[in-house]
């Protein structure tokens, strides 16, 4: 028996995090969520598969695509003239609450109901297979579904699909669940999905979430892919494969001892020449340039790169480096001003960088959801601190060479 | 920094005059009206600048037209300075020299090097006056933090433009009521393409429609052309039949010709009627020819007229005469066995007469009931014998006592008769020894006794031998006697068993002698009565097999049935014998005769096909059958016409054609048909052109990409909106931070002023107070004797001198980061005698570490000698 577990395959969702790109890229990406998805169903093809599980988070509900939906009803079709079934159960992006339901896939596309149910197939070789499984019926389920899935079928392989995140004690939004729950039901292969990055949780019987098929934003970098699953007879095999179309790199910190910004571009320019990928990669680089003057350090975080992209576009695209951000790394060092105490600072930092201030000075801005959600992570409140200090050490700089 | 000189070129009544002041103490005396509050204002307008002119009061532009302005010489940081200000526009046309190094300046260098003093700030802590004193610091801690933050820290006034410059930076990023800054604007094409995208996510609900749609539309399609298909068909059927109209009018009209089909009229059925009438013809004919050869034969024959009779009937009567011979045989027996039945029933009438009983003969015995009686009678026979030879015995034996019985007499024992007195001896020694002693003696006479009695009757009565003869005689008498008896009941018995038998057999009332020859009637009559029945049976053969005879013979025959047995039989013989002759003879009559019978037959034979043939077609004549036959025949012709246009039609035509009234009808069924494929061919085309339409429109909608790239910018547009605000938020915070720390540094002064000012006030009120606090609103002051006042519960003097404690220690505190001279225009006017004279020993405390210049009335101040005087009058 053989067959390819698939998740998050989020089709269509717009990549996080991108300013400055050249439009062609900006075309590739649009696509990649496709193309990357499409890997896995070619695979499925080539290798004759028995069957496709998908495991939740094709695509973004809220995001209404016709083009993923468009796409999947394709690819399905496809599937179904090479007489491949597919097997789908839905996730918390793609909860199963559709008034679009009447429009059924072809008939090679098994969708599981909101409560746990179990669909049998025989495959050509005879063998017969059980797949138990549910659909997200809204955005969150927070009940530990184990319960309501069956114990071992009698068939010669029982398959668990599930859409969840393990249990962690608090906000389990994403059917909760632990490791031993999903062995207490003896099945042979859990196939996993939600969590982005790929991982086999247990080896004998494979417990594997299959990560997605496409990262989407500087967070989920490294391989991305799918399982092609396979038994040696006794048991099931899983084998992972590379689908990624745009892949996302943090490298490790450039440093550079370019004492002004047209040296720092040449240590750039010498940087991609020496980092080139396979891929297209949206890279967030980090600079540390201990002889740069602050100003400048202000600059090379803000304007500077978006005028080095433009005038490198060709260098960047043949090697398929695309720069999202650039990060100045400042050496650690205490923020001192000759004519103010540190303790004073120490002080007015204290009462400035508080939730309840940050918040006061957000303000209306709350209202707007895009940049609410930005704000109330922690990295954000962290950032803020972190830029600012650089801000007013900035000033200090000036006001050092102001004085002298 | 204090004030060298001061050069005035005209000010207020001033003109062209020179003040010289040292670092520490100054005292300016003059009266009133001699410049002092003109001269303050002189030193303020100089630094700061000269008041608009719409405040010309406050201006005190020269009256006397000399040149408006003047200089100060001012040492700051162990530089002299010289500063000149005259007539000119924004407050006055400034000149800055720096006479340490004798360069000249910019003018805009001055509130440099002022900074962070201004000119409200220098009004309101470094300039005392009467009116000024008491309306500044008994505000609140809010208002001294003002001042405090102003002059907090070297350099707080960088920072402060810093944090002016980092708002101003803010706002050109984000204002919350703005329009053009950068974020206003991301904001707003947020929206935009928030509302552009909403309106390409529409698509998303027109897609699932339009999918719905398709996938409707396409069941739809397979349906109408499923049903197109269908309608083609009726149509072409139609067409076809409109074309087969003429044939099936023609069809139609033979049907309605067409009489119902009758059988029995096919040529067949008029051969068979040929045939039938052919032989009836020939039947008669030969029949009229036989009858009239025999009417010829029969005058010739003369014949009996029963002979006659019988001739026709030959055929039937001649199976009878086979059988006459054994009739007439049973007819002979018939009467042999009624004479035999009167003998046999003669025979056991008789028998019965004798034997039978209530008119119930007896029965015969079985076996073994024989061999009973002969063994019953044989015993009693022998029983009856020995009875006779037991009574004969007996007979000799009574003789034989009769003889001896007179001896008997004589012979008599007289002991035997002794016998009782024996007995009574023998009781009485029983009954007396009873009586004697002892127990030996009582059982020896017991004894005694006993053997006495013993004796009496046996012993002694046996003792002759003539009584025993006798009464050995007696005894066999009573044996035979006995025997005898006994052999009676053994007879009795047996006569009582025989009479059972015969009383059960009806033998009772005949004696047991008769009884064998009894037995030998009662089989007799036995066989009697079995000979009879079979007699009976046989008769009653004979007798049924005659009766029948003559019954069929009746039949045939009726004249010849009434007659007697005998007249009957010789008739028949005479038939017979006449047959016989007429047969043996070969006559012709005979075979005319039998012809004639054949002839009669066949003719009857013949007739009765023909009524058959005619009877079975509801027919009376033979020409109704030819007419009928000729319908036929009519009716057959057409019908095979009717049946080659049915096959031209086809069954199917046909039976559709047999629904249609007329032609019109017919065409108007087929323009309906065509009518509806028209319909439903456009719905197809209808169908086929909205699907193309559907999947163009999918396809534009799923190929347009007008959603993700609206997606994927408003997604960027987010990153740039998030990079902006983050940046806002970071000039903010910076400017902020800044404030607050300013704010955190200079409120670490204020402890150490409000010290300062408690111990300046204690002094100032020869320690009435000696405690100064700041509460969030106000300042309050302890007494000495420990009670609390706040500023409004002071008296005017005290309140004023609680200011000027503030506000010496403000100056003295402060003066680390910046010094200015304090300049007090007749600020005691309010103070006794002693406070104002503690607060000149004050003055001149603190003089050592700030420049103190004192305006005023009071020449006392001349003496105390604590300073450098002036006189503000020439």
């Amino acid at each position: 028996m053989k067959f390819i577990h698939a998740a998050d395959l989020h089709l269509d969702s717009p990549f996080l995090g991108l300013t400055n790109l050249p439009n062609s890229l900006l075309t590739v990406i649009r696509q990649s969520t496709f193309a990357a998805a499409t890997k896995v169903f070619d695979r499925a093809i080539s290798e004759h598969v028995d069957f496709v599980v998908l495991v939740g988070d094709l695509f973004d509900r809220s995001e209404q695509s016709v083009a993923a939906q468009a796409y999947l009803f394709e690819q399905f079709d496809r599937l179904r003239l090479a007489n491949i079934p597919v097997f789908v159960i839905f996730g918390n992006h793609d909860f199963l609450a559709d008034q679009h339901q009447p429009i059924a896939y072809p008939e090679n596309v098994h969708v599981f109901g909101v409560t746990v149910e179990t669909k049998t197939l025989t495959t050509a070789a005879g063998e017969t297979v059980a797949l138990s499984g549910f659909s997200y019926p809204q955005r969150w389920v927070e009940a530990n579904p184990l319960a309501a899935f069956p114990n071992r079928a009698a068939t010669d392989w029982h398959l668990g699909l599930l859409h969840g995140a393990i249990k962690s004690g608090s906000q389990d939004h994403y059917a909760p669940f632990t490791r031993a729950d999903l062995l207490s039901k003896r099945y042979d292969y859990w196939a996993l999905g939600h969590i982005h990055q790929h991982q086999i949780l247990n080896t004998q019987p494979p417990v594997v979430y299959a990560g997605n098929t496409q990262g989407r934003s500087i967070n989920e970098t490294g391989a991305k892919g799918a399982y092609l699953v396979e038994s040696d007879g006794t048991a099931l095999v899983p084998h992972f494969f590379e689908t990624t179309v745009i892949g996302w790199d943090i490298p490790e910190v450039m440093t550079t001892s370019a004492a002004d910004l047209p040296a720092v571009g040449q240590a750039l320019t010498q940087w991609v020449t020496t980092h080139a990928t396979t891929l297209p990669t949206l890279t967030a680089l980090s600079i540390q340039a201990p002889q740069l003057v602050p100003t400048d350090l202000h600059d090379l975080e803000t304007d500077w790169l978006a005028l080095y992209q433009r005038t490198h576009a060709r260098l960047l695209k043949e090697h398929q480096r695309y720069f999202i951000r650039l990060n100045v790394a400042l050496p650690e060092s205490t923020l001192t001003a000759p004519q103010l105490d540190q303790q004073y600072w120490e002080a007015g930092a204290a009462t400035v960088f508080t939730p309840e201030n940050l918040r006061d000075l957000f303000g209306k801005l709350a209202q707007e959801p895009a940049l609410a959600e930005w704000f109330e992570q922690s990295q954000t409140q962290t950032d803020l601190k972190r830029l600012t200090e650089r801000q007013i050490a900035t000033l200090m700089g000036k006001a050092d060479s102001d004085v002298s | 920094m204090y004030l060298k000189t001061l050069t005035i070129y005209g000010f207020g009544h001033f003109h062209d005059r020179t003040f010289t002041l040292d670092a520490g103490l100054n005292y300016l005396v003059g009266p009133n009206e001699a410049g002092k509050s003109t001269l303050t204002q002189f030193i303020v307008a100089i630094l700061f600048g000269f008041p608009t002119k719409k405040h010309p009061e406050l201006r005190y532009e020269p009256l006397d037209g000399s040149l408006f302005g003047g200089a100060l010489t001012f040492v700051q940081a162990k530089t002299q300075y010289t500063v000149s200000r005259t007539a000119g526009p924004h407050g006055g046309t400034a000149t800055l020299h720096d006479d340490t190094t004798d360069l000249t300046l910019p003018a805009t260098q001055l509130p440099k090097l002022l900074t962070p003093m201004d000119q409200l700030l220098f009004t309101q802590v470094y300039v005392i006056n009467e009116p000024r004193l008491g309306q500044v610091f008994s505000a609140s801690k809010q208002a001294l933090i003002e001042r405090l933050r102003h002059v907090g820290a070297v350099g707080s006034d960088y920072w402060l433009q810093r944090a002016q410059q980092m708002d101003k930076q803010a706002d050109t990023l984000y204002k919350p009521q703005g329009r053009n800054p950068q974020l206003n604007q991301q904001l707003r094409t947020y929206q935009e393409l928030t509302d552009k995208l909403d309106k390409a996510n529409a698509a998303y609900e027109t897609y699932w429609q339009l999918r719905q749609e398709q996938q409707q539309r396409q069941r739809q399609q397979a349906d109408l052309q499923t049903q197109l298909q269908q309608q083609r068909r009726v149509t072409t059927t139609l067409t076809q039949r409109v074309s087969q109209w003429s044939t099936y009018v023609a069809w139609q009209r033979l049907a309605q010709n067409q009489q119902a089909a009758v059988s029995g009229f096919s040529t067949t059925d008029a051969t068979q009627l040929e045939q039938l009438r052919g032989q009836l013809t020939a039947a008669k004919q030969a029949l009229t020819e036989d009858q009239q050869r025999i009417a010829t034969a029969q005058q010739a024959a003369e014949l009996p007229e029963f002979f006659q009779e019988y001739l026709p009937v030959a055929a039937q009567v001649d199976p009878l005469l086979t059988e006459l011979p054994d009739v007439q045989l049973a007819s002979q027996q018939q009467t042999a066995l009624k004479t035999t039945r009167a003998e046999l029933q003669r025979r056991a009438t008789e028998i019965e007469a004798q034997f039978a009983q209530d008119g119930q003969m007896p029965r015969a015995f079985s076996l073994a009931t024989t061999q009973q009686i002969d063994q019953l009678q044989q015993r009693l026979t022998s029983a009856n014998q020995q009875r006779r030879q037991l009574q004969q015995t007996l007979n000799q034996l009574n003789e034989r006592y009769q003889q001896l019985q007179p001896a008997k007499a004589h012979a008599t024992n007289p002991l035997a008769d002794k016998q009782v007195v024996w007995l009574t001896i023998g009781l009485a020694v029983l009954i007396g020894a009873m009586f004697l002693p002892g127990a030996m003696f009582k059982l020896v006479g017991a004894l005694l006794g006993v053997a006495v009695g013993y004796y009496g009757v046996f012993l002694v009565d046996s003792s002759t031998p003539a009584s025993r003869q006798l009464q050995a005689l007696t005894d066999d008498i009573r044996d035979s006697q006995a025997q005898l008896r006994e052999k009676g009941r053994l007879i009795d018995d047996l006569t009582n068993q025989l009479d059972v038998i015969g009383t059960a057999h009806g033998l009772g009332h005949v004696p047991v002698e008769q009884w064998s020859a009894t037995q030998a009637a009662i089989g007799e009559w036995e066989r009697l009565t079995q000979q009879l029945e079979t007699t009976d049976t046989q008769l009653a053969t004979v007798a049924q097999k005659v009766t029948d005879f003559r019954q069929q013979l009746a039949t045939v025959l009726p004249k010849l049935a009434t007659s007697d047995d005998a007249t009957l039989w010789q008739q028949l013989a005479t038939i017979v014998r006449l047959k016989t002759s007429l047969k043996s003879q070969e006559s012709e009559l005979a075979t005319i005769a039998t012809r004639l019978t054949h002839d009669q037959a066949a003719v009857t034979s013949a007739q009765q096909q023909v009524t058959t043939f005619l009877r079975t077609r509801n027919l009376q004549q033979v020409d109704d059958f030819y007419d009928r036959y000729q319908v036929q025949r009519e009716r057959a012709s057409q019908a095979k016409q009717q049946a080659a246009l049915a096959a031209q039609l086809g069954p199917e035509n046909l039976a559709a054609l047999q629904q249609v009234s007329d032609l019109a009808a017919l065409q108007a069924q087929l323009q309906q048909a065509q009518a509806k494929q028209q319909t439903v061919q456009a719905q197809l085309d209808h169908c086929t052109e909205r699907l193309a339409t559907l999947a163009g429109q999918l396809a534009h909608l799923t190929t347009s990409g007008t959603q993700a790239t609206l997606r994927q910018r408003r997604q960027n547009l987010v990153t740039e909106m998030q990079t902006t605000t983050e940046k806002w938020l970071v000039d903010r915070l910076a400017s902020q931070w800044i404030e607050t720390t300013l704010a955190a540094a200079s409120g670490d002064r204020l402890p150490q002023i409000i010290a300062q000012a408690s111990e300046f006030y204690g002094k100032l009120t020869e320690n009435r107070y000696t405690k100064i606090e700041l509460t969030s609103t106000t300042l309050q002051v302890q007494k000495q004797t420990g009670e609390w006042r706040t500023v409004s519960q002071l008296s005017r003097g005290t309140a004023e001198q609680l200011d000027l404690a503030v506000k010496l220690a403000f100056a003295v505190v402060m003066q680390q980061q910046v010094a200015m001279p304090l300049i007090i225009d007749d600020g005691f006017v309010n103070f006794d005698e002693r406070r104002r004279q503690a607060a000149y020993a004050l003055l001149a405390e603190i003089s050592h570490k700030i420049q103190v210049i004192l305006l005023t009335a009071d020449t006392t101040v001349i003496q105390l000698a604590t300073g450098r005087v002036s006189q503000l009058s020439d």
